[in-house]
């Protein structure tokens, strides 16, 4: 019973999610009591379907980024020729992670105007930090011998990198992802005070308009998506850990 | 055939392997030996060139060994490592396969490659070949290791402690398996060990090295009845030196007229295992037979007594 107890949660939440955003208006009875002076119950300036999908694809497209750039920062790093701009390359992306998102976006605003784009440069910034450092982890810890077995087999840089160190540095890479997934999910929706299409939106209008419903709804949504998202990533990262035959901790 | 002319390696100010020249002869097994920190390695990576020399010239039939880029001299020089260095994310197939999908071979001539070489190693392909190297045991791992050295049918094949990681027993059988895939392709081997042991049974010639420098460089008889320093001498080690020597000549070469009682020991057994086998059943002589069974003659605890004693 207990090998398939989390599966079921799993899929009991997914079902639940999807009712929700799709849905809406069959839970207003739960909701119901958490409104006073007959508010309305569920968000009514937007579908929240459509505030899902605008929230997921801000998330998708700024660690999409963070992840070229951060690995490609790893990987240049890591070459003999890049090796004297580790520290520089750490600083930088340490600021990155320590610039608040909301200065961020203060600072983002005058440059790139109101909306996704600023969203997207504070979550890219923040995002950098764990897939970064997990790159150079996995990069710089390969089996020795493994690495010098595919010298000694006549690999050139580039096949070493892309046949070997790559394909056996996935899983941690894919850890640091998976971090900076969680991180961009909760902090989008800060996004939504510079009038990007986040779930933000709906907690922002619960905070102004006092409405317990709202700020609970949104942030429910993007709770569980956090859980199922990290879940599913977590997942293919045990599977990528087994492929390459090292065992995930 | 390879020879390694004047070759110095150095690191800043220490120098790790010493004006080095040596002749290694086509299809014959070199040995280097020496103490950790001797440049034994040091020297067998400069000849495919994962070290470069800081002077000297390695040449391969007469080629200098420069007149390729790296990568491509290394696809056609075996090189097999102590724990085998296999790709853990690939199966042993895709392993074994590594240098020739590198050479561009057809997917039919790699496959029959595949299947020849994990045949030979006693590995069937249909089993072993989709399997990941995680899957294997220790023995399997080291030879898949060896099998992708070969794969690309490497004149030359350079082999860093491969057995360093095997237990006795796995050992001694991949010492045989080696040679009889020597002899098999005509493959020379430069193989380097801290095992004088392996040495002189593997090798048809002994590199010594010490601190950099090639103190001897001889035949596994001439080094252990004539040791160029006392290096060597401790190397070699005085109380087995006798039982070293025997372990050269076959108990064929050592048959005397006669008989003897009990069970035939085979002609091509080492001349240390008969005097072994000897001692241990108390007996003065055994009978020795041929390949065929047939009787050959016997060997005594005398013959081989005089055979153990330092050549003249």
């Amino acid at each position: 019973m207990k090998a398939w107890l989390p599966s079921l949660l799993r899929l009991a939440l997914v079902v639940l999610l999807v009712a929700f955003v799709t849905n809406p208006g069959w839970f207003e009875p739960l909701l119901k009591p958490l409104t006073e002076n007959n508010a309305p119950v569920i968000y009514n300036q937007g579908s929240l379907l459509t505030l899902t999908l605008l929230h997921l694809r801000t998330v998708l497209i700024a660690t999409i980024a963070a992840t070229i750039v951060a690995v490609a920062l790893a990987i240049l790093v890591t070459r003999p020729a890049g090796a004297e701009f580790l520290p520089l390359s750490r600083s930088l992306v340490n600021i990155g992670q320590t610039f608040p998102p909301v200065a961020v976006l203060a600072l983002a605003v005058p440059a790139v105007g109101f909306g996704e784009k600023p969203t997207l440069i504070a979550l890219f910034l923040y995002g950098l930090l764990p897939i970064f450092e997990n790159a150079l982890t996995g990069l710089t810890t390969l089996p020795a011998n493994v690495v010098e077995a595919a010298r000694g087999a006549g690999m050139t840089g580039w096949q070493r990198l892309t046949k070997v160190e790559l394909p056996l540095s996935a899983p941690i890479i894919l850890g640091g992802i998976r971090l900076s997934v969680v991180i961009s999910l909760a902090t989008a929706t800060i996004g939504s005070t510079v009038a990007a299409k986040t779930l933000g939106e709906v907690i922002i209008a619960g905070l102004l308009s006092n409405n317990l419903a709202f700020i609970l709804q949104g942030g429910l949504i993007v709770a569980a998506l956090a859980v199922l998202i990290y879940d599913g990533l977590s997942a293919i990262e045990r599977y990528t850990a087994r492929r390459m035959g090292r065992e995930a901790e | 055939m390879i020879e390694i002319e004047g070759i110095t390696k150095r690191y800043d100010a220490t120098t790790v392997v010493d004006d080095v020249s040596m002749v290694i002869e086509p299809r014959t097994v070199c040995v280097i030996v020496g103490t950790s920190g001797s440049g034994k390695t040091t020297l067998l990576r400069m000849i495919n060139r994962l070290v470069e020399p800081t002077s000297g010239i390695i040449k391969l039939d007469g080629a200098d060994n420069r007149s390729l880029p790296g990568y491509e001299l290394r696809r056609s020089i075996g090189y097999a490592i102590q724990g085998h260095g296999l790709f853990p994310h690939r199966t042993v197939a895709q392993n074994i396969a590594t240098v020739p999908v590198l050479l561009g071979w057809d997917k039919a001539r790699i496959k029959a490659r595949v299947d020849e070489l994990m045949t030979l190693y006693q590995l069937d392909p249909e089993a072993f070949g989709p399997r990941y190297p995680h899957e294997l045991s220790g023995g399997q791992q080291q030879r898949v290791g060896v099998a992708r050295a070969l794969a690309a049918e490497p004149n030359v094949l350079l082999m860093d402690e491969p057995f360093g990681a095997l237990d006795p027993i796995i050992r001694t059988k991949a010492q045989e398996d080696l040679l009889a895939i020597q002899k098999r392709f005509g493959t020379t081997i430069i193989l380097v060990t801290h095992d004088m042991e392996e040495a002189v049974h593997m090798g048809d010639k002994i590199a010594v090295m010490d601190a950099g420098k090639l103190v001897q460089y001889a035949k596994p008889a001439e080094i252990l009845a004539k040791p160029a320093s006392a290096f060597v001498e401790t190397l070699v080690g005085a109380s087995e030196r006798p039982f070293r020597l025997l372990s050269l000549g076959r108990v064929r070469d050592a048959v005397e007229k006669g008989s003897a009682e009990g069970e035939a020991i085979p002609g091509d057994a080492s001349q240390r295992d008969a005097l072994a086998e000897l001692l241990w059943s108390g007996r003065p002589a055994l009978p020795v037979k041929g390949a065929d069974g047939k009787p050959l003659g016997r060997v005594t605890v005398d013959g081989l007594v005089k055979r153990a004693a330092r050549p003249a």
